[in-house]
């Protein structure tokens, strides 16, 4: 099945996404803009400190507070020790009312006596040893070890070492649609329409957190508006959505404003990392020795893979240690860990490249694993090499004289991937000839209803627009959550073996009307046919009227075979840098990334795109500002917290490298991994310096430029 | 960390000039609005908005801005709220021919104005010029700030129907797309042909 399809009409296209329409009219209808009969708005009242027990929570005025129809604590003050707020915006009492400016006003009487505690507002005040203990676990800890090879033989055998401290920033989702939902009930049925990754996943959650039957909570998410692994649910709004719906008796919606967004719903955590790393005289990579640490935040782990599992290390050692500080706790974000992974190796490899005189790229070929399907760096290397002229890259620092100085990088990026094998699907065909595929899934942006549609179309010989797709239901047949980018490598061969199983049921009706052998025939161009005799066969339609009056319906389960485990690929970047002012522009990355079976060739590229872009703002400007007394978030904004825009978009050359005998990959993740990376060792090409720290802001180009003057940071 | 204004080509240099005429507008009133709205408040109070040539009475609290007025008293849910304070542009409408961020101006001071919304842009099924080529170019993926840039396209090409990629870019620097269209919004606003003049 994997080299499925042989002659495809559809698959491995540039098909455009299904719902662009209703996307591009303003008609698409996400949770935030459910309106239901009688809807209430909800607000939430959260901690400003970022640490502090609740002792009293006074809702008595908010209570009477025009338009209010239910309160909610959710902390229980009675539990002193329970009772606290661990970071800013942490949670303290929600409230529902007519309008949404009666909920604000209500929240604005809420009183509540905080005691203030002492909080830790970065890794170093976290990691001093005369800390207060904020965490009943430690502040920091104890640590884990990995260790392989004989470091010690590695760094004997080292012709040269490179040692420096790496480091990247807190990054925030920023989905533009904020975390939330409507909840409403009927009866003791619970329907929600959230803005979630999973609804499945929110629906078993939610039934939990409410004590109801799994049964009675329906989760519909029609179209959400972003999500990057932090809407991965269940999330906590559904919960006391429902629960103030519950109470009032009426629907809720409950949807975070942009503060509290930026404070309290997910990150990607910070990455440090004190690095030594040996190369010998060949270019051989002999040694790798890291103390590494990160926060997530309020308990939250910072892992993050080192050195960056692409290269091979004859000897390595790593010890890793999560910090906790009183900020909002991370959560999976595009790629866990993997930025951050990339960009310390990918740079060190760099280094170690200037150290030895190498070209960065030779010496990244000299230490590859030997290829396989689903790790080619070296084949992709030499494709993106020619692809950005990397024969004109100059030695480090680019001689040209005058303030702007032009750099070459490069860097790899691995992922995972695959498929669930719990995922579930069900296909029907009925008698007018319509048909519809039915699966748990949802589409995140990512173009999921898009593929399933080709998937089917393609197996039926139809087009496009005559399969129905229906997603974005827990009703439907079980999907995972839609992170890890394993959506399409799930939902893929489900549809596909549905859509077969369907298709012969038709296509056993058919046979014996026109005489044929079932195995003979084949469905194409809108017909059923003998493969030897075109001539001989039916419409689709007309085999469809064979089914009298019952459709045919199948359920069907995941099976290995449409999809596949593992991608990799490529990006380098071609960099400009004013020595100056520090401002860097980046002028063009080429991405080469592993497709396996493409299914849309546009969406497909969307992807990269959308990778690139983030891994863009996570070089360049992305940075979660905490004040270091109050630990309060300085930029919980769309203004301070800088994303890119379209002004910061250089060019960007993509190649999918097509595999179709892989099946199908998922291409979420991995084009946001290696950016970051391939800027900063741009930079470092143009300027002559290295800038081991995220963000790559005018700041940090200065400081690194001010201590090569010192005496040297290469 | 330095705002990224200092960096000399941010897209808040070139917030809409009418965006921030906008939100001067909701703080202080145009001249002639100023008269009325002197005395009311701060309970709902009655009034008139023209939105893609339909006029629709509501009643407001003189605080609610555009933005809110369609979305949760009109259920017009095109435009969208994401930052709530003139820094994404999904809420981006046209008022009088230029683009305004409807989340940084009343209600009440739009009366009497043209507002043209995302909503407005197709007829029945048939999408606009500018849709069309967002659809064809991929220009939009969780789709959560394509009715912002759509109509920033649209208020663009009526300005200046043939932009170059710069013009095009700098016009539409005032919305952020977190999914990452913006090549694919450049190439479908590049290659938006039939916009009239507006
Ligand atoms: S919601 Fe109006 S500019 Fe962001
Ligand atoms: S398409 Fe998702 S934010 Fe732009």
């Amino acid at each position: 099945m994997a080299s499925w399809p042989s002659s495809p009409t559809l698959l491995g296209k540039s098909t455009r996404r299904l719902d662009g329409p209703a996307k591009a009219s303003g008609r698409a209808t996400y949770a935030y803009d459910i309106r239901r009969p009688g809807m209430l708005y909800a607000r939430i009242v959260r901690s400003p400190h970022a640490h502090a027990r609740v002792r009293a929570v006074n809702v008595s005025a908010a209570e009477k507070a025009p338009g209010v129809r239910a309160v909610l604590p959710l902390v229980d003050v009675s539990q002193p020790d329970a009772a606290k707020a661990m970071y800013q915006g942490d949670e303290v009492v929600a409230i529902a009312a007519d309008t949404e400016e009666q909920a604000h006003d209500a929240a604005r009487l809420v009183t509540v006596d905080y005691e203030v505690l002492p909080h830790l507002a970065t890794v170093e005040q976290a990691m001093r040893p005369e800390a207060p203990a904020v965490f009943p676990k430690g502040n920091v800890t104890q640590g884990s070890l990995e260790e392989e090879g004989d470091l010690a033989a590695g760094f004997a055998a080292a012709a040269h070492v490179v040692e420096g401290t790496y480091s990247t920033q807190v990054q925030t989702h920023s989905c533009l649609e904020t975390h939330g939902c409507v909840a409403e009930w009927e009866g003791d049925r619970l329907t929600a329409w959230v803005s979630t990754q999973a609804v499945h996943a929110t629906a078993n959650g939610v039934a939990t957190a409410l004590g109801v039957p799994q049964t009675n909570v329906r989760i519909i998410t029609e179209y959400m508006g972003g999500g990057f692994g932090s809407k991965l649910g269940p999330d906590f709004e559904v919960v006391v959505a429902s629960k103030l719906a519950r109470q009032a008796g009426k629907p809720v919606k409950l949807m975070l404003d942009r503060k509290e967004e930026q404070l309290g719903t997910g990150n990607r955590p910070s990455a440090y990392a004190k690095v030594r790393a040996g190369v010998d005289a060949q270019g051989k990579f002999v040694a790798f020795d890291a103390e590494t640490w990160g926060t997530g935040g309020a308990g939250q782990g910072a892992g993050f893979p080192l050195p960056y599992p692409v290269y091979v290390w004859t000897s390595r050692r790593r010890r890793h240690r999560d910090v906790y500080i009183n900020a909002g706790p991370q959560r999976a974000m595009r790629a866990p860990g993997h930025p951050q992974g990339s960009f310390i190796t990918e740079v060190v490899i760099d280094e170690l490249a200037d150290k030895l005189g190498m070209d960065p790229l030779e010496l990244r070929l000299k230490n590859l694993p030997p290829e396989e399907p689903n790790r080619m760096w070296g084949k992709y290397f030499q494709m993106a090499a020619a692809r950005i002229g990397w024969s004109r890259r100059h030695k480090t620092g680019d001689p040209a004289p005058g303030p702007i100085k032009r750099g070459l990088g490069c860097a790899a990026n691995r992922w995972g991937g695959g498929g669930s094998q719990q995922t579930r699907g069900h296909a029907e065909i009925h008698p007018d000839g319509s048909a519809l595929i039915r699966i748990g899934t949802q589409d995140i942006g990512t173009g999921t209803r898009t593929v399933l549609a080709l998937i089917v179309a393609e197996t039926y010989g139809l087009p496009l627009g005559a399969v129905k797709v229906e997603i974005g239901d827990s009703r439907y047949p079980f999907a995972p959550g839609s992170g890890g980018s394993v959506t399409i490598g799930s939902v893929s061969p489900v549809a596909r073996i549905a859509a077969e199983q369907a298709l012969g049921q038709l296509v056993a009706k058919v046979a014996p009307s026109i005489g044929a052998d079932p195995l003979a025939l084949a469905a194409k161009d809108g017909r059923i046919f003998v493969k030897d005799d075109p001539s001989t066969g039916v419409t689709w339609k007309e085999a469809c009227t064979l089914l009298g009056t019952t459709p045919i319906v199948v359920d069907s389960q995941w099976e290995k075979g449409l999809s596949s485990v593992g991608t990799s690929g490529v990006q380098f970047a071609d960099v400009e840098v004013d020595v100056e002012t520090g401002v860097t522009r980046v002028k063009k990355i080429v991405c080469v990334q592993d497709t396996g079976l493409i299914v849309d060739k546009l969406t497909a590229e969307s992807q990269c795109y959308g990778g690139i872009t983030m891994g863009i703002g996570f070089a360049l400007y992305e940075h979660r500002i905490l004040d270091r007394n109050t630990a309060r978030m300085v930029n919980p904004n769309m203004e301070w917290y800088l994303l890119p825009g379209p002004s910061d978009i250089p060019e960007i050359d993509i190649t999918l490298v097509d595999q179709p005998e892989r099946g199908v990959v998922g291409l979420g993740e991995p084009p946001t991994i290696s950016t970051a990376a391939a800027i900063a060792n741009a930079v470092a090409n143009a300027i002559g310096a290295r800038v081991r720290d995220l963000p790559v802001t005018p700041a940090h180009v200065l400081a690194a430029l001010d201590r090569q003057r010192e005496g040297g940071t290469l | 960390m330095a705002p990224k204004d200092d960096f000399g080509f941010s897209r808040r240099d070139f917030l809409k000039t009418v965006g921030v005429g906008g939100i001067a507008a909701g703080v202080a009133g145009p001249p002639e609005a100023g008269a009325q709205t002197a005395a009311v408040g701060p309970g709902a109070v009655p009034i008139t908005l023209t939105i893609n040539g339909k006029a629709h009475r509501l009643e407001v609290e003189p605080r609610v801005t555009l933005l809110d007025a369609m979305r949760n008293r009109l259920n017009m849910t095109g435009a969208k709220r994401v930052c709530d304070r003139g820094a994404c542009g999904a809420c981006t409408v046209i008022v009088d021919g230029r683009t305004i961020y409807a989340c940084s101006a009343l209600a009440i001071e739009m009366q009497g104005k043209n507002i043209r919304t995302v909503e407005g842009l197709s007829e029945g099924t048939v999408l606009h010029p500018v849709q069309q080529a967002f659809c064809e170019h991929d220009a939009l993926m969780c789709g959560f700030c394509t009715p912002g840039f759509v109509t920033a396209t649209v208020a663009l090409l009526e300005r200046n129907p043939n932009p170059t990629a710069e013009e095009a870019r700098k016009a539409l620097d005032g919305n952020i797309c977190r999914c990452g269209t913006y090549s694919r919004v450049l190439e479908a606003a590049l290659s938006a042909k039939g916009v009239k003049r507006g």
